[in-house]
């Protein structure tokens, strides 16, 4: 590394896209299951792009419903209120993440593809394990790698170092710690914070990869980093650093997973995956 | 024609088509060719065992290495494949770094295979197998080359 480069870090974090503005009132409205269609529509009231992308999730075969649902007040009524939060939330986070990361060697749509299906494998994991009070569960996994996006075109400019480090064979974090200063789960943290999203989001994106290092264990964080590395192992959205990530007992024991639900969720993850990026795919038509 | 093989998937083919395979972590990359047919398939298999999920194995048995590799050989017998010819190659079956177990899942697929070719007296000619690498696999069909790529380098397996 010829100069630190910290602080071009830090301008591109300070320059990175802002979300949709529906997006941080949506969070905001997460924790109350009494959310009417008026507010809902209130917020999705000036962007008709977001609410037809919203429709067409709802009708991806994902969610089995049985008819079309034309307006968000049907969607609300058929899916319920976290349901529907969760695709606001992704139709929103789409325009950000849908996007080519050089460096780590994820064409268009790859990174999309994971981010998804880290969702989708989280809260599958979620419902086995029984969890309750996790609902920001999927907006975490859905974000949790937003930092490449930074971290990438570095990575890119900086290939044989990186490639140096990484064959030392340590997890893949600490290799672009030791080459830039800091790593993508720290820089997602940052554009996080800068999008005033709630702690427990924030936290679960910045130790995605190092759950035992987080001041307070939360279990959004350890099924985050457990879908994250299951998603990598079958394929999904894994890039050019591979399965390089260490794995941490820790997450696995404090959130009792068993090996059948492991495997029980990965065998359905594909079809989950696909059944909801069919529905985005018919939206640039 | 160049035929992709997706997660779970399988793909045949004969003398002039190219299977592809992306993306190979934990998953078992299995190749199959018979140089004298030209004749030849791909398997990418997920999980090692069919009876975590009969619901899955019924609609996609591909996605287990015990159900996919049995179909991957029959596939290929009935292009004109004779068994005692056929090139067996194996590639993928990596693993994240850390000690758990439960997440040796490459290792299990790798189990399962080696146990399977050995009840049916057939080697595994070649193999790229374990650590941490993303694969991609190619075969084609009609010199049997079979190509495995980490990052940006390719080498013949
Ligand atoms: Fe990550
Ligand atoms: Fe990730």
């Amino acid at each position: 590394m010829t100069r630190s480069p910290k602080k071009k870090i830090a301008r591109e974090i300070a320059s990175f896209p802002s979300i949709p503005q529906a997006a941080a009132k949506i969070l905001a409205m997460l924790d109350n299951p009494n959310t009417s269609a008026e507010e809902i529509g209130a917020v999705l009231r000036y962007d008709a792009g977001l609410t037809a992308n919203i429709l067409k999730l709802t009708n991806s075969s994902y969610f089995g419903l049985p008819s079309k649902v034309a307006s968000v007040r049907q969607a609300l009524v058929l899916l319920g209120w976290k349901k529907l939060a969760h695709l606001i939330m992704t139709a929103c986070v789409s325009a950000v993440m849908d996007k080519a990361v050089p460096g780590y060697g994820l064409p268009m749509g790859e990174l999309w593809r994971h981010s998804i299906a880290v969702s989708v494998v989280a809260e599958g994991l979620a419902k086995e394990l029984e969890m309750t009070g996790v609902d920001e569960i999927f907006t975490a996994a859905l974000l949790h790698d937003v930092g490449k996006l930074v971290l990438g075109a570095f990575i890119k400019a900086e290939t044989d170092s990186v490639d140096a480090t990484a064959d030392r064979g340590i997890s893949f974090e600490k290799v672009e710690r030791e080459v830039f200063g800091t790593d993508h789960a720290e820089i997602g943290a940052r554009i996080l914070q800068n999008w005033s999203f709630p702690e427990q989001i924030i936290s679960a994106v910045r130790w995605h990869h190092e759950p035992d290092g987080a001041p307070v264990s939360n279990p959004l964080i350890d099924i985050v980093h457990v879908a994250n590395v299951l998603c990598l192992m079958i394929g999904m959205g894994v890039g050019r650093e591979g399965l390089q990530y260490h794995l941490s007992d820790g997450a696995v024991q404090r959130i009792g997973l068993k090996e059948g639900q492991l495997e029980w969720v990965a065998a359905n993850a594909v079809s989950w995956v696909e059944e909801i990026l069919l529905s985005f795919a018919t939206q640039f038509e | 024609m160049k035929q992709i093989v997706a997660v779970g998937d399988m793909k045949v083919g004969t003398n002039g088509d190219i299977l592809v395979t992306h993306a190979l972590g934990s998953c078992l990359g299995l190749i199959i060719y018979d140089p004298e047919a030209k004749v030849g398939g791909m398997l990418h298999a997920m999980l090692p065992l069919s009876k975590i999920n009969p619901q899955k194995a019924e609609a996609n048995p591909y996605m287990f290495v015990d159900k996919g590799v049995p179909l991957l050989f029959k596939a290929v017998y009935g292009l004109g494949g004779q068994k005692q010819r056929m090139v067996v190659k194996a590639a993928g079956c990596g693993s994240p770094l850390g000690k758990n177990a439960m997440f040796k899942i490459g290792e299990r697929n790798y189990t399962v295979l080696k146990k399977l070719l050995w009840k049916n007296s057939i080697i595994l000619e070649a193999e790229d197998i374990g650590g941490t690498a993303s694969r991609t696999v190619s075969l084609d069909l009609s010199t049997g080359q079979t190509l495995v790529k980490i990052r940006e380098e390719s080498k013949v397996l």
